[in-house]
C-alpha cells in the first residue's frame, strides 16, 4: 500500500496512526527514497476524486501534514514554488479540504520565505475564491484560513500595502470577508490582523466598512464556557477590540457618536466598556481629530461625575475627561482653550449654589482636569479661582464658604501632584490667589466657631496643601502656615464636638516634609516653651508630648526632636518634677525611637544614638539603690534600651555587655534590688544577641531569676516579668543540648516544679519554661514530655492551672524575632496537634467536676491560634467549644469569648460544619446575650455570631428559629450597654430579612 | 435622566459636620499614643490564676452602669438609611438632624411607654417621597428600638406642603401595616434601610 492508502485507511479512525504515516512520508522525502513528484502523483486520484469531497480533503491534509514534518531544506525552491501553485490552483476549483490548503501553506512558508508576488497571489487567490470566510461550517478551518492570514499580514507588510494601493476594490473583499464570524478563537486573532491595515494602511475610503466590521461587535457580551480549554475570556476579547477602535483616527466620526450613544445603554457593563473604549480612543487618535469631538465628549461624560451611578464609572469619566485635556496640553494651545473653555463656564456655574452635590463633583472634575498638565491646571487656575474667591468673598455662609474651599482644595491637590512628577511646576496661576486662600484659612482656622468642624478641616487641608505646593507661598507665609497649625496644636483644647487637634497634628507633620527648617526654627520652640521644666502635678502636658513626639515621623528634624526631649528630660528630672510628666518624657523620646525616622546606616539606627540617648540612662540606673526604683520608669528606659541595642551588631553588642556585667551581676545577688531592676533587665536581655553572652554568666542569671520566680514575694506584676525573663533565657540563651540539665541546676525542671505539692509559683514557672521551649522548637521531645505533664496535671489541679494554658500561646513581644529569639515556624501546628487531641478526649470522658479544667485550658489553647490551624479538626472541636459556652462562672467570660469568636470564623469560613448544630448552637448563643451573667463583650460577641446564621446557614435550617429569635433579641434592644444594643439592632435586622426573603419567594 | 428626580442637586451636608458619639466624647478619655507603647503591664503574662475580676473588668466600664438610649443613638439608626432618590443618607441630605428627635420620658411613675418623635424635613417642600422616607424612618426604628418606645414620626412643620395628610398616613398603625403588606413599597424601604449598620 502506498503511503497516502495507508493514511486515507486510517484518517478517520485513528489520527496518531495517520498522522505517524504522514511522518514517515516525510522521513522518505528527507532520506531522498522518495521524490517529490512521486508523492504527488500518488496522490492523484484521491486528491481528484470525483464523487468523494471528503476523500478529497483527506489527501490535502496527508499533504499539509507531510509539509509540516518536513524540516528546512529538503524542498528545493523550484519545488517550493511549483507546491504552493499546485494548491492554489486547486483552491480556485475545489474548495475541499480548505483548511488543511491553508496549512499546508503555513508550512510551507515556514520552509522558506515568499517573494511578494507570491504573497500577492496567495491572499488574492483565498479571499476571491473562499469568501466570504462563514460558508465554511467547521471552526478548525475558518482558523487555519485566519492564522494563514494573519501569518501574511504580520511578514510581508509591504507586499500587501502594495496589494491594497494597487487595487482600490481589494479592501471592500478583505473587510467584508471575514463578517459573520463568532467563534472567540477566531475572532482574537481577526481583531489582531485587521490592526495592521487599521493603523499602517490608508484606508480613509474605506474607513467606515473597516470600523463597522469590528464595532458590529461592540460590546462584547460573551461568556466562556465553563471549563473552557481555550482560556479566552471576555477581556481579552474587549482588549483587542477596544485597540482596533482605536487604531485610527479615521474612525472617529464613526466611532464617537455610535459610542456616546451606547453610554446611556442601561447596563452598567456596556457603560464600562464604553468609557474604556473612548480612553482608548483618546490615546490613539491625533489631537486634531479629537478637538472636533472634545466638546461633544465633555457634554456627554461630565453627567456621569455630576450624577454618579456607580463610583467606577465616575471615576473612569474623569479619566477620560484628564487623557483629552493631556493630549491638547502636548500640542497646540487652541484646542485646550476650545475644550476648557465650555468646562471652565459650567464648573462655575455649579460653584455658585455650594456646596451641593453638583458642586463636590465640580471639584473633582477640575482636579482630573488640572492634573493631566501644568499647562492644563494653570488655564483651570486661571478660569477659575477668580470667580471662586470673589463668591467666596461675597458670601457670609460659611457652609458655601467650606464648599468653595473644598473645590479650591481639589485644585491645589492637582498642583501638588504635578509637582511631584515634574518639580518646578509653574505655579504663577496659583500664587496670584495663594495669598487671598492663605489669608481666608488662617482666618477660618483663628477665628471661626470651633463646632464648624468641615469648615475648619477643609482650610487645614488647604494650608498643608499650599504649603506642600513649592513657590506657591513666600517664606513669611509659610511662616505663618506653621505658626498658625502650632498654635492650634498647642492651645486648642476643645473638647467634644469641633476637636481637630488629631488633624491639626497630622497638618503639622505633614508640613514639616515640605518646609522641615521653618518647623525646626518656628514649631519645636514654641512646642518648648510649653513643655515646663517642673510643672505641677495637676497640669496636662500629655498632649502636647504627645504631639510634639509625632513631629519626629520627619526625618529631617528627628535629631532636633530627639536631643530636646533628651535634654527636657534630664532637667525635669534634675528640678525632681513629678514622676508621671518624667515617665512621659521618656516616652516620648520612645515613641521617638520606634515610630520616628531616626538616622540610619547600612539600615540600621545608629549605634551613636545608643551612646547618647541609652548609655545615660542606663548609668542613672545602675547608680541608685533599689528603693528609688520605678517599676514603669525602668520599664520605659528598658524598652529604648532595647530599641536602640538589638539591630547593632555583635561587636558593637559585646561592648555594651561587657560594660554593664558587672553592676547586672553584682545587682543579680540582692534579691530586692533584682526585683525593682526585673523590667529593665528583661528588656535589656532581650535586645542582646545569644552569642554575645557569655554561657555561664546566663546560668547564673538564670539561677537569680529562678530563685526570684519561686521565692520573691507576691507582687504579681514583677512575678510576670519574671516568668517572661525566664522564657526569654529559655529560648534564647541556653544551650538546647544541656538544656534539662540546665533547668535541673536552676530549680526549674518542670517535672520537679510540678512534683506532688506544686506551689502556684512552681506552676507559673513550669508554664514560663515551656512557654520557651515551645516556641523555640529545638528541644522537641523535652518539650513535647514537659507539654505532657503539664496536661496531665489537669486532671487533678483545680481551674487556676487551667487558666494558665493561655499563656503558653499568648503573643510577647519579648520572644520575638526581632530581639533576637528563635521562633519556629510551626510551633502553633506542633502546640495544637501535641495537646488539642488529648484535650478533646479528655472532655468527652472526663468526669463532670473537672470537665471546666479541659474546656478552659482547651480555649487557652485555641484563643491564639489562627483560623487555618484549627480548621482541619473542627469537626470534632464544636462539642467541647458548645461545652464551653455553658461555662456560667464570672471568671470564665474570656473563655466564653474566646469560644465565640471561634463560632464566628466557623459560620463565616464553614457554616457547613454547624448546620446540623444549629438548634443547641442558636439557643446557647442567645442564653450569651443575656446580663447581667455575661460581660459585654460576650453579649456584644454571642449576638455578632448570631447575626451571621440567618446569612450563612441554610434557610430552612434557621426559618424555624425566626420567632423565638426575634423575640428574645427584643430584651437586647434594651440592653445596659450601648454596644450591645448596636450589635442586637444589626443582629435582630438580619433575622427580620429571614421574612422577608420568603414572602418574595412565595 | 434627573428629570424624574424631585430634587437632583440636593445640599449636602459633610459627614464631619454630623453629630457623632465620637465627637461628642472629651478627647481625655481616649487612650493617648503613648499607652501602646509600652502597655501599663502586659497583663497577657500577668498570672490568670488570680481572677481579679476588680482589676480585669474595671477598665471596661461596669455593667451596672447603664447607657440610656439618648437622641444621639436614635439619630445613629436613622441617619444612615439611604434617600430612595440619591445614594446618599438622610443624615447627610439633611432630612434628618439630632436637634428633631425627642425623646418623652413616661408620663407618670406607672407607665413604662417612652415616647421618640421624629421631625423629617424633606429636601424640597414638593418631595413627593416624604411618605416612604417616614415609613423607612418609622420601620427602622420599631424595630430597633425595645418595645417600651412608642415611635411617632412626622413632617417637620412648614417644611412640606403634604404635611398633614402624610402625618395623618404615618401615625395610622393600620395603614402603616397595610403598606408593609404592599410588596413594591417593602421593596424600597428594604432598599433604603439595606445602608444602615
Amino acid at each position: 500500500m502506498s503511503d497516502i492508502e495507508l493514511y486515507l485507511f486510517e484518517a478517520d479512525k485513528n489520527k496518531m496512526e495517520a498522522q505517524r504515516v504522514a511522518t514517515q512520508s516525510a522521513g522518505r522525502l528527507e532520506a531522498k527514497t522518495l521524490k517529490l513528484i512521486d508523492l504527488i502523483t500518488s496522490l492523484e486520484p484521491y486528491i481528484n476524486d470525483k464523487d468523494d469531497g471528503s476523500i478529497r480533503a483527506k489527501s490535502v491534509t496527508y499533504l499539509a501534514d507531510v509539509l509540516s514534518s518536513l524540516p528546512p531544506r529538503v524542498l528545493s525552491g523550484q519545488e517550493r514554488r511549483l507546491l504552493c501553485d499546485f494548491i492554489l490552483g486547486r483552491i480556485e476549483g475545489d474548495a475541499e479540504g480548505i483548511g488543511a490548503s491553508a496549512r499546508a501553506l503555513i508550512a510551507l512558508e515556514g520552509l522558506g520565505k515568499w517573494d511578494a508576488d507570491t504573497v500577492q497571489k496567495v491572499l488574492r487567490t483565498f479571499i476571491d475564491n473562499t469568501h466570504p470566510l462563514r460558508q465554511f461550517k467547521l471552526q478548525t478551518e475558518r482558523y487555519a484560513l485566519v492564522q494563514l492570514i494573519d501569518l501574511l499580514l504580520a511578514k510581508y507588510r509591504d507586499a500587501l500595502r502594495q496589494l491594497h494601493e494597487s487595487d482600490h476594490e481589494f479592501m471592500t473583499g478583505f473587510i467584508s470577508y471575514f463578517e459573520g464570524e463568532k467563534d472567540p478563537r477566531n475572532l482574537m486573532i481577526i481583531f489582531s490582523l485587521l490592526q495592521v491595515p487599521m493603523t499602517e494602511w490608508d484606508i480613509h475610503a474605506c474607513a467606515q466598512d473597516l470600523f463597522d466590521s469590528v464595532f458590529n461587535y461592540f460590546p462584547i457580551t460573551f461568556k466562556p464556557p465553563p471549563d473552557d480549554p481555550y482560556g479566552i475570556t471576555a477581556q481579552d476579547l474587549k482588549d483587542r477590540l477596544r485597540d482596533c477602535i482605536a487604531a485610527n483616527s479615521d474612525f472617529a466620526p464613526y466611532a464617537f457618536p455610535q459610542l456616546l450613544d451606547k453610554l446611556d445603554s442601561t447596563s452598567m457593563n456596556t457603560k464600562r466598556d464604553v468609557l474604556h473604549t473612548i480612553q482608548a480612543c483618546v490615546l490613539g487618535y491625533e489631537a486634531k481629530t479629537i478637538n472636533l469631538y472634545s466638546v461633544t465628549l465633555w457634554d456627554a461624560l461630565k453627567f456621569e461625575i455630576l450624577n454618579v451611578q456607580e463610583e467606577d464609572l465616575a471615576l473612569e469619566s474623569l479619566k477620560a475627561l484628564g487623557l483629552i485635556a493631556a493630549k491638547f496640553a502636548e500640542t497646540a494651545e487652541g484646542p485646550l482653550n476650545a475644550y476648557l473653555r465650555p468646562v471652565i463656564k459650567e464648573c462655575n456655574e455649579h460653584l455658585e449654589d455650594a456646596p451641593t452635590k453638583q458642586s463636590e463633583a465640580t471639584g473633582r472634575i477640575l482636579h482630573a482636569l488640572a492634573v493631566s498638565g501644568p499647562a492644563v491646571a494653570d488655564k483651570i487656575s486661571k478660569g477659575v479661582l477668580p470667580v471662586l474667591f470673589s463668591l467666596y468673598n461675597g458670601s457670609q455662609s460659611i457652609t458655601k464658604r467650606r464648599g468653595l474651599l473644598d473645590v479650591f482644595n481639589h485644585i491645589v491637590a492637582a498642583y501638588v501632584e504635578l509637582d511631584e512628577l515634574q518639580p518646578n511646576t509653574n505655579t504663577e496661576a496659583l500664587q496670584a490667589y495663594a495669598n487671598d486662600a492663605l489669608e481666608a484659612m488662617i482666618r477660618a482656622l483663628v477665628n471661626a466657631p470651633k463646632a464648624e468642624v468641615s469648615f475648619r478641616l477643609a482650610s487645614l487641608k488647604g494650608l498643608t496643601q499650599l504649603v506642600s505646593t513649592r513657590n506657591a507661598l513666600s517664606e513669611k507665609e509659610g511662616e505663618r502656615a506653621v505658626d498658625t497649625i502650632t498654635d492650634m496644636v498647642l492651645h486648642e483644647q476643645f473638647e467634644g464636638h469641633g476637636d481637630i487637634r488629631a488633624q491639626a497634628i497630622k497638618a503639622l507633620t505633614d508640613v514639616a516634609h515640605s518646609i522641615p527648617l521653618v518647623v525646626r526654627d518656628r514649631s519645636v520652640p514654641a512646642f518648648m516653651v510649653e513643655l515646663l521644666d517642673n510643672p505641677s502635678e495637676g497640669s496636662v502636658l500629655a498632649p502636647v508630648l504627645e504631639a510634639f513626639a509625632q513631629l519626629s515621623t520627619e526625618r529631617q528634624i528627628f535629631d532636633t526632636i530627639a536631643l530636646r526631649l533628651k535634654n527636657k528630660y534630664g532637667v525635669a528630672r534634675h528640678q525632681g518634677a513629678p514622676q508621671q510628666y518624667q515617665r512621659s518624657l521618656l516616652l516620648a523620646l520612645l515613641y521617638a525611637f520606634t515610630f520616628g525616622a531616626p538616622m540610619r546606616e547600612d539600615g540600621i539606627i545608629r549605634s551613636a544614638y545608643y551612646t547618647e540617648y541609652a548609655e545615660p540612662l542606663l548609668t542613672d540606673i545602675a547608680s541608685r539603690p533599689a528603693a528609688e526604683q520605678d517599676h514603669s520608669t525602668l520599664d520605659i528606659v528598658g524598652r529604648i534600651v532595647n530599641v536602640l541595642l538589638r539591630p547593632q551588631g555583635v561587636h558593637f553588642q559585646s561592648t555594651v555587655y561587657n560594660k554593664n556585667l558587672q553592676w547586672l551581676s553584682s545587682a543579680g545577688k540582692d534579691e530586692m534590688l533584682a526585683m525593682a531592676l526585673a523590667p529593665f533587665t528583661l528588656q535589656y536581655y532581650a535586645g542582646m544577641k545569644a552569642e554575645v553572652a557569655d554561657a555561664e554568666d546566663i546560668v547564673s542569671v538564670l539561677k537569680a531569676q529562678a530563685h526570684l520566680a519561686l521565692h520573691a514575694s507576691s507582687d504579681p506584676v514583677g512575678v510576670s516579668t519574671v516568668l517572661r525573663h525566664l522564657s526569654l533565657l529559655v529560648n534564647k540563651f541556653i544551650n538546647p543540648k544541656t538544656m534539662q540539665a540546665t533547668l535541673e541546676a536552676s530549680g526549674i525542671e518542670v517535672g520537679v516544679l510540678l512534683s506532688a505539692t506544686a506551689s502556684s509559683q512552681a506552676i507559673g514557672a513550669a508554664f514560663a519554661v515551656v512557654k520557651g521551649l515551645l516556641i523555640q522548637g529545638k528541644s522537641g521531645a523535652l518539650a513535647t514530655r514537659y507539654l505532657q505533664a503539664l496536661l496531665d496535671i489537669l486532671a487533678s489541679e483545680g481551674k487556676d492551672v487551667a487558666r494558665h494554658f493561655a499563656t503558653l500561646l499568648a503573643p510577647d513581644d519579648i520572644l520575638s524575632k526581632e530581639n533576637h529569639c528563635l521562633v519556629s515556624g510551626l510551633y502553633k501546628q506542633k502546640i495544637f496537634n501535641q495537646s488539642v487531641p488529648f484535650m478533646i478526649d479528655a472532655v468527652r470522658t472526663a468526669d463532670a467536676s473537672i470537665k471546666p479544667n479541659y474546656l478552659i485550658a482547651l480555649s487557652g489553647i485555641l484563643r491564639w491560634l489562627p483560623y487555618s490551624v484549627i480548621e482541619p479538626s473542627l469537626k470534632s472541636l464544636i462539642a467541647p467549644l458548645l461545652q464551653t459556652l455553658d461555662l456560667n462562672e464570672p471568671a470564665e467570660q474570656e473563655v466564653k469569648a474566646s469560644a465565640l469568636i471561634i463560632f464566628e470564623s466557623l459560620l463565616m469560613h464553614d457554616p457547613t460544619i454547624v448546620a446540623e448544630h444549629t438548634a443547641s448552637l442558636v439557643t446557647r448563643l442567645l442564653n450569651s446575650t443575656a446580663g447581667p451573667a455575661n460581660k459585654a463583650d460576650v453579649r456584644a460577641k454571642a449576638l455578632q455570631c448570631l447575626a451571621l446564621a440567618p446569612r450563612q446557614l441554610k434557610r430552612e435550617a434557621v426559618v424555624p428559629y425566626r420567632r423565638q429569635v426575634v423575640k428574645r433579641l427584643q430584651a437586647c434592644l434594651d440592653d445596659t450597654k450601648r454596644s450591645v444594643r448596636t450589635e442586637a439592632v444589626k443582629c435582630r435586622t438580619a433575622w427580620l430579612g429571614l421574612d422577608e426573603g420568603n414572602e418574595d419567594e412565595e | 435622566m434627573d428629570a424624574d428626580k424631585d430634587n437632583a442637586n440636593p445640599t449636602i451636608l459633610n459627614p464631619s459636620d454630623l453629630p457623632s458619639r465620637r465627637r461628642s466624647t472629651p478627647a481625655a478619655k481616649r487612650p493617648g499614643i503613648f499607652d501602646a507603647l509600652a502597655p501599663a503591664y502586659p497583663r497577657l503574662a500577668e498570672p490568670p490564676s488570680s481572677p481579679e475580676p476588680s482589676s480585669a473588668s474595671s477598665d471596661s466600664d461596669p455593667d451596672s452602669d447603664r447607657e440610656e438610649i439618648d437622641s444621639q443613638e436614635i439619630y445613629d439608626l436613622i441617619s444612615t438609611i439611604s434617600d430612595p432618590e440619591h445614594p446618599l443618607s438622610l443624615g447627610s441630605l439633611g432630612v434628618v438632624t439630632i436637634s428633631d428627635i425627642r425623646i418623652t420620658p413616661p408620663p407618670s411613675p406607672r407607665s413604662r411607654i417612652s415616647t421618640v418623635t421624629v421631625l423629617v424635613t424633606p429636601t424640597t417642600s414638593a418631595c413627593s417621597l416624604t411618605t416612604v422616607i417616614g415609613l423607612g424612618i418609622k420601620v427602622r426604628l420599631m424595630n430597633a428600638l425595645p418595645p417600651r418606645f412608642r415611635v411617632d414620626v412626622r413632617i417637620k412643620e412648614g417644611t412640606s406642603r403634604t404635611a398633614d395628610e402624610v402625618n395623618k398616613q404615618l401615625a395610622d398603625k393600620e395603614r402603616v401595616a397595610a403598606a408593609m403588606e404592599n410588596l413594591s413599597l417593602v421593596g424600597v424601604v428594604r432598599t433604603m434601610l439595606a445602608t444602615c449598620e
